[in-house]
């Protein structure tokens, strides 16, 4: 700052009149507002206490927003832990609940402005920037909040068809050789190795160490849902988090990206540009030249800009053919990775029976089908083309295993509904499903011994049912667990040993292409500083240390 | 061993010459930095895709390379210079003093290449200000970046005052005979000068000295510098607790060995025999030859804990160090130095300034070397080895190695200029050399040991 500058923000003068036009704009007091950032940066300084802060403006807020929901000095302690800070004392101002999340964003743009926090406005974006700090950085084990955003991933699913890999690249106009998400096939010692493959995102450990080495507190784990991103308008690019993670799943911008931010906005008009996250700051698609990126589990899509519908949802996640990828809340018991993590073949067996899109029976043409035919379950079978016995068996199977069956916001529990569609036919058709026969016909119950009464399905039966269709995963796992970074991302399948090596896939990187914004179709490319670095290196000596 | 008597003339000496000699290597060392500047500026224009470096993983590169292994480096002659002059000061080896001003102007000079390093290496190196400093609160706690920049910098400070002070004394003794056009900066550097101050004076530079003393094993190159890369859990090659005695003899064998060059050069061009007396050299040899040995003593430790019996992560990791032929050259160039420095120690007819010369730039030689290998070889061995592209390969680009140069130049012109301002020889060392009694001043000497005859080999 220079001396003859009177103001008080690290950005000067000319920042500051900004902030007051940008304050005239809106129908709050420009003076309070500006007043108001004054103190907030004596509070970022540590010469006023937060909640002296607050003391001191809560009349005044009063009357010029009608509302002041932020923390009371004693509230203040409590909301501290939940690591909200200004951020979410900001986000009281927003009085009602029927606002769009950008307009909620935009007031918080405001809002932040006003508290003098937007300490880099981005050079691009124009945005101000959120310096959400106290939230922002949990390097500290086991962040509060009941969203943790991860994975459960079953390898044996997988087909090395490399369409996540594709996906990633598209949703976020990734450079060539930049794999957020990669998968390879490998060599390693043990009996089966037909099926050692390994499907590689960003692992969102809750001890991230890329986050705990970073000297700006550019890598960072979103406090709401546990998400570690990198703040573009932050990163120095010194590469230390690529260092410091264990999977070696970080891509830095050595040159300028091949898709400018213009492009990427301009693809994306909805709600969102598919960059800057709801608290403001710019943590989505590939990273700007000099700084570092690597897989985000599409921030965009979890703060609703990509719809309501893409909440909860991936890019390689959708796009897995197999439904090898669930992507949800790992701290919900009710979402699609962690049913599948209780019980990872009911997993398989529900999506090759109820997605109707594949591989399900198609309802329309059982009722067909089945039109004509008697209402004993041999009829029903023989007439059906979609149904066999060991379909039905299964779908039964699942139903009889599964908690409140087609209940729930899980992308799975569409499976479900399918299902139990295909049985409300049948039951309309006359076929009791439940019935001491169908059951025991089905194998899914035991006859009642003479004398005694029929106790309904038989869970383990059900089970074994399940286990039969589609296999049980040969184990499970956290990918170098023993590190202690408490990866998100849980793996069924073979666990890739020390010794293991990676060996060419089924497809090959160099024969698939992706699409960008930019309208350009590249390959993607799998050893990136052969095919990619060395071409801008000066002086390429061709040889290795 | 010369005849002549040390006076103050001969330290003055190279402030009020200026020959065709010093012009034309000044022009060099000037050309040398200014073709690294615009090697960078092509580099901030273009993306660090000008270097060779490029992500570990997939994408089959070394994260860090050149710039990382130099930086940490010239932290090492940083902080073995000072640690050097610390000594001098601290546990009374009198002997060394016409060389301890050189030692902590290498520190100096060391710390302004390794922060220069830390710029060239980023890639965002306009946002160091914001985002670093913006953050110093939340990431001290975490970053062992954070530290190192921490620690240099407090560093830094030390080294400067420590040097200020020393050099206090001497601008206002000298001041007569030091020439007009620098008044100002002379000014400076004896504002509020009384020498009422002398004894205090005395008393701070020596709590300076054990300061560096006793935080250089915990804190800098023996602690934070390491740190950088041993507390990280998934990179086996840097992991471990032998790497603070590494580092730290490391930073102690270089800084010897710039020392001794530097001081080579100063005693060459300006017949300086009986001041950095060969004494001095055989000395600081004997120094190098044992600091050597520990270096050695600690690969040996730090190879072997893996090679005999794993764990694989380890064993993979040795087993690569080991093999790589630029670890053989360099780790055979140190032990036969070593060799060398024993074998004059044994039969001093053996010894001359010329193969002290050698040794030092073959021990600067192998520890550059080996500072590259150890950033690099960390990325080729890590403990998820899964990837074909891992090993990938590097090999500094023209820009980086033109770094080097360009550090180098960045050092020898911070000695060109301070050679014409000050007295790259203290006057205490003078003083001491002449028993004490050749100065017009003639201020009490009865808190210093000065007064007793010295000894020398
Ligand atoms: S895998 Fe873990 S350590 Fe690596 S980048 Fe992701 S969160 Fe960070
Ligand atoms: S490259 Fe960026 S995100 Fe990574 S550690 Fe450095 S500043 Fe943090």
């Amino acid at each position: 700052m220079s001396t003859d500058d009177e103001s008080f923000h690290p950005l000067g003068q000319e920042w500051e009149d900004e902030l007051e036009t940008m304050l005239d704009d809106t129908e709050y007091d420009s003076d309070l507002g500006m007043e108001m950032a004054k103190d907030a940066m004596r509070v970022t300084k540590g010469e006023l206490s937060e909640a002296d802060f607050h003391e001191k403006y809560h009349e005044d807020v009063m009357d010029e927003f009608g509302v002041d929901d932020r923390p009371t000095e004693e509230a203040y302690e409590e909301a501290k832990k939940n690591a909200g800070g200004f951020a979410e004392m900001l986000k009281s101002f927003d009085g009602d609940g029927d606002e769009s999340r950008r307009d909620v964003m935009k007031k918080m743009g405001v809002g932040a402005a006003a508290v003098g926090l937007g300490a880099w406005g981005t050079a691009e974006g124009g945005q101000p920037n959120v310096a959400d700090e106290s939230g922002g950085h949990s390097s500290e084990a086991h962040r509060e909040g009941d969203t943790q955003w991860g994975m459960a991933i079953d390898l044996e699913r997988c087909d090395g068809c490399l369409s996540c890999v594709v996906a990633c690249g598209e949703e976020n106009n990734l450079d060539q050789g930049v794999n957020w998400m990669y998968v390879l096939d490998y060599e390693d010692a043990g009996a089966d190795t037909s099926r050692n493959r390994l499907v590689r995102p960003c692992q969102h450990c809750t001890d991230a160490p890329c986050e705990k080495v970073c000297p700006t507190t550019a890598r960072h784990t979103r406090d709401k849902d546990g998400l570690v991103l990198t703040d573009y308008d932050v990163c120095i690019g010194c590469r230390y988090c690529q260092v410091a993670c264990p999977y070696g799943v970080n891509y830095f911008q050595w040159d300028e990206p091949d898709v400018s931010t213009e492009e990427i906005a301009e693809a994306n008009d909805g709600e969102g540009d598919m960059m800057v996250d709801d608290r403001g700051r710019w943590v989505d698609s590939r990273s700007p030249r000099g700084t570092m990126s690597k897989c985000t589990m599409c921030p965009s899509r979890q703060d609703g800009f990509s719809g309501e519908e893409k909440v909860g949802t991936s890019a390689c996640e959708d796009a897995c053919p197999p439904d090898a990828i669930q992507f949800g809340n790992m701290r919900d018991e009710n979402s699609d990775p962690q049913r599948y993590i209780e019980n990872p073949s009911r997993g398989r067996a529900l999506r090759d029976l109820g997605d109707k899109e594949t591989t399900a029976p198609s309802l329309n043409a059982i009722e067909e089908d089945i039109a004509d035919a008697d209402a004993d379950l041999a009829s029903v079978l023989e007439a059906s083309e979609d149904l066999d016995e060991e379909t039905l068996r299964t779908m039964k199977a699942i139903e009889i295993v599964t908690e409140d069956f087609g209940e729930g916001d899980a992308d799975s529990v569409d499976y479900e509904v399918h299902i139990s569609d295909i049985f409300d036919l049948l039951e309309e058709h006359g076929l009791d499903l439940d019935s001491q026969e169908v059951l025991v016909e089905l194998d899914l119950a035991d006859e009642p011994d003479e004398g005694e009464e029929f106790d309904g399905a038989d869970e383990g039966d059900a089970q074994d049912a399940i286990d039969d269709y589609d296999g049980r995963p040969s184990s499970s796992f956290k990918l170098l667990e023993d590190v202690g970074t408490n990866p998100n991302v849980v793996y069924f399948g073979n666990e890739p040993g020390p010794n293991a090596e990676q060996v060419e896939g089924p497809s090959a990187y160099a024969d698939i292409s992706y699409e960008r914004a930019d309208g350009s179709e590249p390959n993607l490319v799998d050893n990136r500083k052969e095919e990619v670095l060395d071409e801008g290196t000066v002086g390429d000596a061709g040889v290795s240390l | 061993m010369s005849t002549k008597t040390p006076s103050k003339a001969d330290i003055l000496r190279p402030i009020g010459t200026f020959s065709k000699k010093y012009l034309a290597v000044y022009s060099i060392a000037a050309l040398g930095l200014i073709a690294f500047l615009i090697a960078w500026a092509y580099q901030l224009q273009k993306g660090l895709i000008v270097t060779g470096l490029g992500d570990w993983g997939t994408g089959g590169g070394a994260t860090w390379g050149l710039y990382i292994g130099a930086f940490i480096w010239w932290v090492g002659v940083a902080h073995g210079g000072i640690i050097l002059s610390a000594s001098v000061r601290l546990l009374g080896m009198d002997r060394y003093m016409p060389v301890a001003r050189i030692a902590e102007m290498t520190t100096i000079g060391g710390l302004s290449a390794a922060g220069f390093y830390i710029l060239v290496h980023m890639g965002r190196p306009d946002r160091m200000v914001t985002s670093v400093l913006g953050h110093f609160h939340i990431t001290v706690n975490n970053s062992p970046l954070v530290w190192d920049v921490t620690v240099i910098t407090a560093y830094f400070v030390l080294s400067a005052t420590y040097l200020g002070l020393t050099i206090r004394y001497d601008v206002n003794r000298l001041r007569d005979d030091l020439p007009d056009k620098f008044e100002p900066i002379y000014k400076i550097i004896t504002f509020g000068y009384s020498e009422k101050e002398d004894e205090i004076i005395q008393r701070m530079v020596w709590w300076l000295a054990a300061a560096v003393i006793i935080m250089a094993p915990l804190l800098l190159h023996g602690g934070v510098i390491p740190w950088l890369f041993s507390l990280l859990p998934a990179m086996p090659a840097w992991t471990g607790g032998i790497q603070g005695p590494m580092f730290l003899s490391i930073a102690l064998m270089s800084a010897i060995s710039g020392v001794m060059i530097i001081s080579y050069t100063f005693r060459r061009v300006y017949n300086w025999e009986h001041i950095i007396t060969d004494d001095i050299f055989r000395g600081l040899l004997l120094w190098l030859g044992f600091f050597t040995l520990l270096f050695l003593w600690f690969q040996l430790q730090s190879v072997l804990n893996g090679v005999f019996l794993g764990p694989l992560n380890t064993a993979h990791a040795a087993e690569g160090k080991m093999a790589h032929p630029a670890y053989q050259v360099a780790m055979t160039m140190i032990f036969l130095t070593l060799v060398y420095i024993f074998l004059q120690a044994i039969r001093p007819a053996l010894f001359s300034k010329t193969r002290a010369l050698i040794a030092s730039c073959a021990i600067l030689a192998g520890t550059l070397t080996e500072k590259i290998l150890f950033v690099v070889e960390g990325f080729f061995h890590p403990t998820f080895d899964i990837y074909s592209a891992t090993p990938g390969t590097y090999f500094p680009s023209l820009i980086e190695i033109l770094s080097l140069v360009g550090t180098v130049s960045l050092v020898a012109l911070l000695f060109l200029n301070l050679a014409k301002l000050v007295p790259v020889v203290e006057l205490h060392a003078i003083e001491h050399l002449t028993g004490g009694h050749d100065h017009e001043h003639g201020h009490e000497e009865t808190t210093k040991t000065e007064t007793e005859p010295e000894v020398k080999a």
